[in-house]
């Protein structure tokens, strides 16, 4: 009787946990949308005088394209209508494509996810990787190498590195050939539903790949090996070896797992910015991101778009949030508990 | 992850490693680097230059310009003529020309185009215009069209207009219209039909072998996005591309000693301008903003023309690459531009501003190297807008600041976004600033940016910017303006163009500074047959027609080393050779590994 009532206590603590994380990540999301609205209409600039400047468009005209837009209206008005719209699910027309906010989204997550989640990937693997190995033989050739080259690569400028491997491996520099496209998803004429489309993907993304990679390894390699050696020192691990397991085994079943709380956090705060893009690296190669989009919506200012590319970046940062809570829940008791 | 790397460095040794080799053999494409996406393809919706360029492929229009001075050459109308009160003009449509889907283009398809622009709203965005003066438009039969305006009109035969198949749209309604994106299968009567478009990538057309005017040599125009200068420059040296434009000085000058690459500096249609705020007002007169008060006077305006060295601002902005200019229609509408007369130019000399200043009374009269207003209220203290997207507008007003406190004025650099400089100017709240227009061949527009009625006006409680940015405002002037306008005459229109121009000059509004040359440059070793607009000193793409894309084609020697090494990065540390040569050594070994791989 009594052991059905906790137990009944503290399924539901967890439900009140995980509820009270989801009101949360709605709120915060609920005051994005907010937030969005007015945040965009302090810019500089006038939509429809940018978008028809330097070309013979008579005032009238003008006005009536503000009006297209919805901003002849009072801003209230403005607000309650597009807060309406937006949670019926529609984002408007962009006024810069003319076409649906969320078709011109819905184009352009697909290269960014496949570029940053790729590279996010591989990053983290290789990072983790070279953390461990560099804490385990700390002081090693190995750990010196590593973290000085994961350091330079962190410290230089995405662009600049990205550049320099355009130069030397999508042009080429003496007789070494270019062996990849400077720039671009994808070739014209090309079937992306086919092999011959699919390795034309994979050329064009190993490049950008690859600079995000180099740049993102330090990262993890670096708060993976601090918090390895963190643990390093602690008496479990004595204990353990005392107790007369083998090198790797302390090092796989008890010091990795509890080092590898810090760069969960760190990998799911990532993985929320997924989504919005690299935009040095989608200008450097040309990539039809979502990083770019954003920054061309801000340069007319197309409201629609902003608000529904901000929107889409907050919901994914904020998701990862919920998500890692969760998870931390299940790789920590500490949390569960406490 | 050395699986993964080895089976990504085999996919570039698989066949098809450079875009050339990718096309199906024979096929010649054309491919042009673009740093602007194209916008939309519908021609009521897209604004973008490089829009437009499409566009020109894939439409006609009535009536076109001609490569060698823009002068009016037949389009779609192989003929045309004005009646005797310049009222009604008809024009004779070519027979035979078909749409790229088979259906023939007649003179109805023409008159459609335009009643749609005329009736309705949206639609007018691009094209109001062009019709604002246009009364009827009817094709009485499949070769004739005849239209009647409300006055004499000399823009009658530059009416930038795609003429559109009715066909398709007559379906599209005026609700659809605003956000129809015309990419599937887009029908159009241009020598090149639209193929395929990815935004944010491509848009590829390939040649409409029947076309009236010849069918074009090539095979395929790509054009492809970058999204950053410096890559486009680098998918040129390595042929992945075949023309840039829009390039930089230095880099154009390392192209130009680049084998297989043509470097053109081509006399193109733009200015840049110093430009005063006069006295802002409203359309109705009404003063606005916070103009400092001496820049009204036109002497103090003078003076600064005086103060401004304009071909040290070509050799050291430009490098080199343009030319002093005078009136703001460019040199290189030779007919329209204009040219003061001996003793009548302000010629850089700064004593000569020195002592106008003088005489007009702007005297230094506390010894702090300003000089202040003639009532002592006030120093000449101007602010100097610079646009941050543009270095030659921030390096030319370090330039003019330096001159400008030669004379005793002093003047606040500020460098702000275009958006906000632009609502800047429209309240008025500026004293000089520097920018500039690109002038179409008909100089109608750019004359009405002077006119009283293009200063700001209200709406509601706000001030919104007009087309004028200089607030100047002289009847004299307008009447002219209204004259060219209604004279059918090139030759006298001219005449009133360049008389306007004068007065524009001396009351100095604008001190234009340069105009400035396009940079382009094209692959030569796969591509000849270039034609130059204007002919000779022009650019080869990007002008008004559709002249290179159908003449090109490759030289009879194609060179089979065209784009192998050699065309590197001119000047690269050794340290960067060393790592190519270590990284090569690394790729070659992954690579035969993984061919060992494969056999076992």
């Amino acid at each position: 009787m009594a052991t059905a009532a906790s137990r009944s206590l503290t399924l539901s603590a967890g439900q009140r946990r995980l509820g009270a994380k989801l009101v949360g990540a709605v709120l915060s999301l609920a005051f994005v949308l907010v937030f969005n609205f007015f945040l965009f209409r302090v810019l500089p600039g006038d939509p429809a005088k940018n978008l028809t400047r330097n070309r013979l468009v008579p005032a009238e005209q003008v006005q009536v394209l503000r009006e297209s837009f919805g901003l002849g209206r009072p801003l209230p008005q403005q607000f309650v209508s597009y807060v309406g719209d937006t949670l019926t699910g529609d984002l408007g027309i962009s006024y810069k494509f003319r076409r649906p906010v969320s078709e011109v989204i819905a184009e352009r997550i697909w290269p960014t996810v496949l570029l940053l989640g790729l590279s996010t990937v591989l990053s983290t693997v290789i990072g983790l990787w070279i953390g461990i190995r560099g804490a385990w033989r700390r002081g090693s050739v190995f750990d010196r190498v590593s973290l000085g080259a994961s350091l330079a690569l962190y410290a230089m400028p995405e662009f600049w590195l990205g550049i320099l491997l355009l130069i030397l491996f999508g042009v080429g520099v003496g007789g070494f050939p270019g062996l990849f496209p400077t720039g671009g998803l994808s070739s014209p004429n090309t079937e992306l539903a086919s092999l011959a489309g699919i390795v034309d993907v994979a050329r064009h993304l190993f490049l950008p790949c690859l600079t995000l990679t180099l740049a993102y390894i330090a990262e993890y390699a670096l708060v993976m090996r601090s918090s390895l050696l963190d643990e390093l020192g602690q008496d479990y691990l004595t204990t353990a070896r005392a107790k007369g397991l083998r090198d790797a085994l302390v090092l796989r079943r008890h010091a990795v797992p509890n080092a590898l709380l810090p760069t969960t956090t760190l990998i799911f705060l990532n993985l929320g910015f997924v989504v919005s893009g690299a935009i040095t690296i989608e200008t450097v190669y040309s990539w039809p991101g979502l990083g770019l989009l954003s920054y061309e919506a801000l340069r007319t200012p197309d409201y629609p778009l902003l608000q529904g590319v901000f929107l889409l970046f907050s919901a994914a940062v904020i998701l990862a949030n919920v998500v890692a809570d969760l998870l931390y829940a299940y790789l920590d008791p500490r949390v569960r508990t406490g | 992850m050395t699986v993964v790397l080895a089976a990504l460095l085999a996919l570039t040794a698989a066949p098809g490693a450079t875009a050339q080799e990718q096309q199906p053999a024979g096929k010649l494409t054309f491919t042009v680097g673009i740093v602007n996406d194209v916008d939309s393809l519908n021609p009521f919706i897209g604004i973008l230059a490089e829009t437009y360029e499409v566009w020109a492929l894939m439409y006609d229009y009535l009536v076109g310009y001609s490569q060698k001075d823009f002068s009016p050459v037949p389009g779609l109308a192989e003929s045309w003529e004005v009646s005797d009160d310049e009222l009604t003009w008809t024009y004779k449509i070519r027979q035979g020309v078909k749409w790229s889907d088979g259906q023939p283009l007649t003179a109805k398809d023409a008159a459609y185009t335009f009643n749609r622009i005329m009736k309705g709203t949206f639609e007018q965005t691009n094209y109001g215009n062009y019709v604002s003066n246009i009364k009827t438009v009817q094709a009485p039969d499949d070769t004739t069209l005849v239209m009647t305006t409300k006055e004499p009109s000399p823009t009658m035969l530059r009416l930038a207009v795609p003429i559109l198949p009715e066909h398709i749209w007559k379906d599209i309604d005026s609700k659809e219209v605003t956000t129809f994106d015309n990419e599937k299968d887009a029908v159009g009567s241009g020598p090149f039909v639209l193929a395929e478009r990815s935004t944010g990538q491509f848009v590829r057309l390939v040649a409409n072998k029947s076309y009236w005017g010849g069918a074009p040599k090539i095979d395929e125009v790509v054009y492809r996005v970058f999204n950053n200068a410096d890559a486009q420059l680098q998918a040129l040296k390595k042929g992945e591309i075949d023309f840039a434009d829009g390039l930089d000085p230095a880099p154009f000058n390392s192209l130009k000693n680049t084998e297989g690459i043509t470097a053109v500096a081509g006399d193109y249609s733009g200015f840049d301008e110093l430009a005063f705020n006069t006295g802002a007002a409203l359309d109705t007169g009404e003063p606005i903003g916070d103009g400092h008060p001496a820049l009204k006077d036109k002497r103090v305006r003078q003076a600064i023309a005086h103060a401004v060295d304009k071909q040290a601002l070509v050799d050291r902005v430009l490098g080199g690459y343009g030319t002093p200019a005078t009136g703001i229609i460019p040199a290189l509408y030779q007919n329209l531009t204009f040219q003061p007369a001996d003793g009548e130019a302000f010629n850089f000399d700064l004593a000569e501003a020195n002592r106008r200043l003088d005489e007009a009374g702007y005297k230094d009269t506390d010894g702090d190297k300003v000089r202040e207003m003639p009532d002592g209220s006030r120093p000449l203290r101007f602010r100097l807008f610079a646009r941050q997207e543009s270095n030659t507008s921030q390096q030319s007003v370090q330039f003019i600041q330096g001159w400008l406190r030669d004379i005793g004025i002093a003047t606040e650099v500020k460098v702000v976004e275009e958006n906000r400089l632009t609502e800047i100017i429209g309240q008025g709240e500026f004293d000089m600033f520097e920018w500039g227009w690109v002038v179409e061949p008909d100089p109608d527009y750019q004359l009405s940016t002077f006119t009283c009625g293009a200063r700001s006006y209200k709406q509601g409680g706000d001030v919104l910017a007009n087309l004028s940015d200089s607030f100047y405002c002289n009847p004299e002037y307008d009447k002219l303006y209204e004259q060219q306008k209604v004279t059918i005459d090139p030759a006298k229109r001219a005449e009133i163009v360049k008389q306007m121009q004068k007065m524009l000059y001396d009351d100095a509004p604008y001190v234009v500074t340069f105009y400035y040359d396009e940079l382009q440059a094209y692959r030569s070793d796969r591509f000849t047959g270039f034609q130059a607009q204007p002919d000779p000193g022009g650019v080869v793409l990007f002008g008004y027609g559709t002249y290179s894309y159908r003449n090109i084609t490759t030289p009879q020697a194609a060179a089979a080393s065209a784009d192998d090494g050699g065309s590197g990065v001119p000047v690269v540390p050794i340290a960067i050779g060393v790592a190519v040569l270590g990284g090569a050594g690394v790729l070659l070994a992954l690579r035969r590994r993984s061919t060992q791989d494969e056999r076992e």
